[in-house]
């Protein structure tokens, strides 16, 4: 076999890895990341009654006053995507896989190719999900109030507005940024070679080293590219259908 | 006894009261015109009604039934609200058509909604396309929202709301966001509506159309019903200097 086909079928090989993390975290971040949504958007203030007229004054009523305008949910999940968001995915699969090693005296994850795909594809749809829900509260927001106001005075329940009248509107004005996050998380699926998950440039950066019997090759690393690049062709054809598909209303 | 009884209803916003001890009761297929200046708590009061606002004071009563007492705080859940709203329809002032739904099924929609029994749809969409025929748009009710008139939609927007068989049908200055074209067709729908006798309440600023079509007339300025009586004495021969002042701009 000639050192083309084998560097090939071992690129191969690694793009299905990327292929596979790629789409489990889409599958698991876009619903994850309407939690979250719903989450930050969560009006719950438990301690509103605490607002009221008799409370007492001075530095107690101030907190009172504090106190009765949180809405603890939204804040904690707020927090939570700050977190996720501030910080680099690069650092976040990092302490994922190594650090309740570190912590425990013992890694949890199964051990080899097993264990790092688990832990990178559940930092990915967390890291995901954030950026996703801050999307879809955009998206949310977006839709004009009397939607909502209109299936309310039909009777309709919340539950009924927003599966039957906002979330259709919703997708239609999110497609273009989550195209870009999409995309995005095409080429972010290399940042799990931190943990050696094997995947396409892991593949490719081997054959410097040494792999499948060759050593000091520069250009298969290179050639991981042209693998982005078509599959990120694909997408973008994919998500635009998509987006010609929503066209019949506006 | 009047089909509906509305006692001193009160809401602010805030330090803000925009309804202030508003009473009118209405009988059973006569139509009530409210008039007034923006800000004058017109708008407020039929939101109130169609309880998209929660008044502060007051109690709102249809054929005998209590649906909201401000004093009965059991009357405020989510769900007894949704079931007591469908007492009323309203029509808004930007229509708020569902933009990914066919004419018909923004008629349908909220019966389908209600209508567990599949085999009852049929007969759903053959009301509807029958409301569509009297609204004069039987040949339009293929297409969406954005593929209409402003005076074609708010039409639908009718006949969505009719199809709930409201008592009271409520309209939000129904004709203020269309140009003077298209608002003839559809005061001429609200007029055939009160030709059948249906019970109407009408925010509007067409004064000529309130004295024609309505048999009462309320006007109200800075939360208040200032002056209340048979529409044509009202707007021909008010009684209040501020009923006066405000007519003689129309």
């Amino acid at each position: 076999m000639g050192v083309f086909s084998v560097v090939i079928g071992a690129l191969n090989q690694g793009f299905l890895q990327t292929l596979k993390l790629f789409s489990v975290t889409l599958l698991g971040s876009i619903p994850l990341g309407l939690l979250i949504c719903f989450g930050s958007m969560n009006r719950w203030m438990p301690f509103h009654r605490l607002s009221a007229a008799d409370a007492p004054r001075g530095i107690v009523g101030r907190l009172c006053r504090i106190l009765s305008r949180l809405r603890p949910v939204s804040l904690l999940t707020r927090f939570f995507v700050w977190i996720i968001r501030g910080t680099p995915l690069m650092l976040q699969l990092i302490i994922i896989y190594y650090g309740p090693g570190v912590v425990m005296g013992h890694s949890p994850w199964p051990g080899g190719e097993t264990g790092r795909f688990l832990a990178a594809a559940i930092m990915f749809v967390i890291n995901y999900a954030c950026y996703f829900s801050e999307i879809y509260r955009g998206g949310i927001q977006g839709v004009p109030v009397g939607q909502q106001e209109a299936g309310l005075v039909l009777g309709m329940t919340k539950r009924q507005i927003f599966f039957k009248v906002t979330l259709l509107q919703m997708v239609k004005r999110i497609l273009p940024p989550m195209s870009n996050e999409v995309i995005t998380l095409v080429k972010d699926t290399s940042l799990a070679r931190i943990i050696t998950f094997q995947e396409v440039i892991w593949a490719g950066q081997a054959f410097m080293k040494g792999s499948h019997g060759y050593s000091g090759l520069l250009w298969p690393l290179f050639f991981t590219g042209v693998y982005y690049l078509v599959f990120s062709g694909v997408i973008t054809l994919l998500l635009g259908k998509l987006e010609k598909k929503l066209d019949y209303f506006r | 006894m009047a089909l509906l009884e509305v006692r001193s209803i009160e809401k602010h916003f805030g330090p803000t009261k925009v309804l202030k001890d508003i009473s009118f009761s209405l009988e059973e297929g006569r139509a009530l015109a409210i008039i007034g200046s923006s800000g004058s708590g017109k708008t407020t009061l039929l939101r109130c009604l169609n309880f998209l606002e929660t008044p502060d004071r007051g109690s709102i009563t249809v054929r005998g039934e209590t649906l909201f007492d401000a004093g009965d705080r059991a009357s405020f859940s989510e769900e007894a609200i949704r079931q007591k709203r469908l007492h009323f329809g309203l029509v808004f002032q930007s229509f708020n058509l569902f933009p990914q739904y066919t004419a018909l099924e923004n008629v349908v929609l909220a019966g389908k909604l209600r209508e567990k029994d599949r085999t009852q749809w049929p007969t759903l969409e053959k009301q509807g396309m029958e409301l569509l025929d009297r609204m004069g748009l039987a040949d339009r009710s293929g297409h969406y929202p954005h593929q209409l008139s402003g005076g074609q939609q708010q039409r639908v927007a009718i006949a969505r709301a009719l199809a709930l068989h409201p008592d009271i049908l409520c309209f939000d200055e129904p004709t203020s966001a269309l140009d003077p074209e298209l608002t003839g067709e559809v005061l001429k729908v609200i007029r055939s509506l009160a030709d059948q006798d249906t019970t109407m309440i009408i925010v509007t600023h067409e004064m000529a159309f309130a004295r024609d079509v309505a048999d009462e007339v309320i006007f109200m300025d800075g939360g208040l019903i200032v002056e209340q009586g048979p529409a044509r004495q009202v707007i021909e021969t008010p009684q209040e200097e501020r009923t006066r002042q405000f007519l003689s701009r129309y």
